[in-house]
């Protein structure tokens, strides 16, 4: 089943990078929250250029799951069953936050906005992503398909999405924006969720990776990849982890572009290696 | 391709698939045949002969006992009461019909291969030239027809039969799970199978599928 891996590329492209965009989103909305502001609230975050980007690589991830599909055109039907298939949930609630985050983004650049109004659209896109998030992994973890069924499916969902989503608003506002300075306290919070992330997907590797961890799960099916076949994959993800703290360290002691993108082309590349293990694992009960 | 609509028998509630495993030689008539009758494209086999092989030889003081076992496990799609495939499909391409046939709508299948991961008879199976899934329809046409479907009627040593899920649980008992299918509390497959002798043997520590590059 290794051909698996290569042959879903656009899954590994549609997770990745839409999950990369839900992380950043949610340390922009975290930061709006909970960074400063006696009221309670601050705004400086929330920028244009930021959620346009993340509207962006959101629109991308969608685009390139379609290359999954055998008649993409039909895409639209597969919003027919939300009342039983994941998949289906997935989709509307990647409609719904990619609708609320352009609104957002567009009621920023208009600056015509009541303060209310935005705290309840970031309110909404989070609760939207976060269900996006719980219905992209249940869809994953079949009853048939006990190496997506474990606990490791939404963990290395969430920690995908937490490494590239620090890592991803850091490098936007401290490079693109050249905002440094002003959100040094952003920058740290950033520094600490990546790190957590780092810490949340190793973890995760080995107490819960299928044919890996320590309690995943073990050989139960005919079809079981060799954990052999598993080692590249698992090697160069921890390689590209080790280089992501690598490179964030440098970037701390250096700030500036080039050690921020490396740490987080790094991570990039850790998190493509990690997905596509996670779908060359894919093995079902029965024949 | 389409696979819709048609007149049904009122009076069948669950059509099911019998196989005789004891009576099995492997021949894979009923693969040919299907494959035939519904003009299947390479890598496309909606129904399956699975060889099983198992057992090894045991030395009795200076002899070698011979233990080693093998049978056929003839598989399409189970017309599940749970159809797994269904419950995931996104777009309700996947249904039941009243005789309980579970039957593909083409014309609303995306291709998303969702039902195919989820399986795990392997009945959900992928058209490279469409683009869209295909699986077995216990040859719905012919039912209608009131004739065998084709890998029944092709079956030489009658391994296979078919009918109400009740009346063959009657007359064969309830045997649906021999090695290597999976546990039928899973989808509830309507299937009823007369094991082979060796099958309480064989378990995936003792036996393996011996043909997997052809199916």
């Amino acid at each position: 089943m290794t051909g698996l891996a290569w042959k879903e590329w656009p899954l590994v492209g549609f997770t990745v990078l839409s999950q990369t965009a839900v992380g950043a989103f949610w340390m922009i909305a975290g930061a709006s929250f909970f960074l400063e502001g006696a009221s309670g609230w601050n705004s400086r975050y929330l920028t244009f250029p930021f959620l346009a980007a993340v509207v962006v690589v959101f629109g991308l991830a969608a685009a390139v799951s379609l290359f999954h599909l055998g008649r993409p055109w039909r895409a639209v039907f597969a919003l027919n069953n939300l009342k039983r298939s994941w998949l289906s949930r997935e989709i509307l609630f990647e409609l719904i936050f990619m609708a609320l985050a352009a609104s957002l983004a567009l009621l920023v650049l208009k600056k015509a906005y009541r303060p209310t109004l935005v705290r309840m659209l970031v309110a909404l896109a989070f609760t939207a992503s976060v269900l996006f998030m719980i219905s992209m992994a249940k869809l994953y973890m079949m009853r048939t398909v006990p190496t997506w069924r474990g606990v490791y499916t939404p963990l290395s969902f969430l920690g995908t999405a937490l490494l590239l989503g620090s890592l991803g608003a850091a490098l936007s506002y401290d490079v693109f924006l050249d905002l440094g300075r002003k959100v040094r306290p952003f920058l740290d919070a950033a520094a600490i969720v990546a790190l957590a992330a780092v810490v949340l997907i190793i973890l995760s590797l080995f107490l819960f990776a299928p044919g890996l961890g320590l309690f995943g799960t073990k050989k139960t099916t005919l079809l079981e990849l060799p954990v052999v076949k598993m080692y590249p994959y698992l090697l160069s993800r921890l390689i590209f982890l080790s280089g992501t703290v690598l490179c964030f360290f440098l970037y701390y002691r250096n700030p500036g572009a080039p050690f921020l993108t490396l740490a987080f082309l790094s991570a990039l590349a850790a998190e493509v290696a990690g997905r596509s293990l996670f779908y060359a694992v894919y093995s079902r009960l029965g024949v | 391709m389409l696979q819709s609509g048609g007149s049904q028998s009122s009076w069948v509630r669950q059509y099911a698939f019998y196989f005789d495993s004891s009576s099995c030689s492997g021949c894979k008539a009923c693969q040919v045949a299907c494959k035939d009758k519904h003009d299947l494209p390479v890598n496309v086999l909606w129904r399956r002969v699975y060889e099983v092989a198992g057992g090894s030889w045991t030395k009795s003081g200076n002899i070698w006992v011979p233990g080693v076992f093998s049978y056929y496990v003839s598989m399409a799609c189970h017309q599940c009461a749970k159809p797994i495939c269904g419950d995931g499909c996104p777009t309700k391409a996947i249904y039941k019909r009243q005789d309980g046939i579970v039957l593909l709508d083409t014309e609303a299948c995306i291709g998303c291969r969702l039902c195919e991961w989820a399986c795990p008879y392997g009945a959900l199976q992928f058209d490279e030239a469409t683009r869209l899934m295909t699986k077995c329809h216990f040859c719905f046409d012919y039912i209608d027809a009131g004739k065998p479907p084709a890998c029944v009627a092709a079956c030489p040593m009658r391994a296979l039969d078919f009918g109400e899920l009740a009346d063959l649980r009657k007359k064969y008992g309830t045997t649906s799970q021999v090695f290597p299918l999976p546990e039928a509390a899973l989808t509830e497959p309507a299937l009823v199978i007369k094991p082979h002798r060796d099958a309480p043997r064989a378990t995936k520590d003792t036996a393996e599928v011996a043909n997997w590059e052809e199916i």
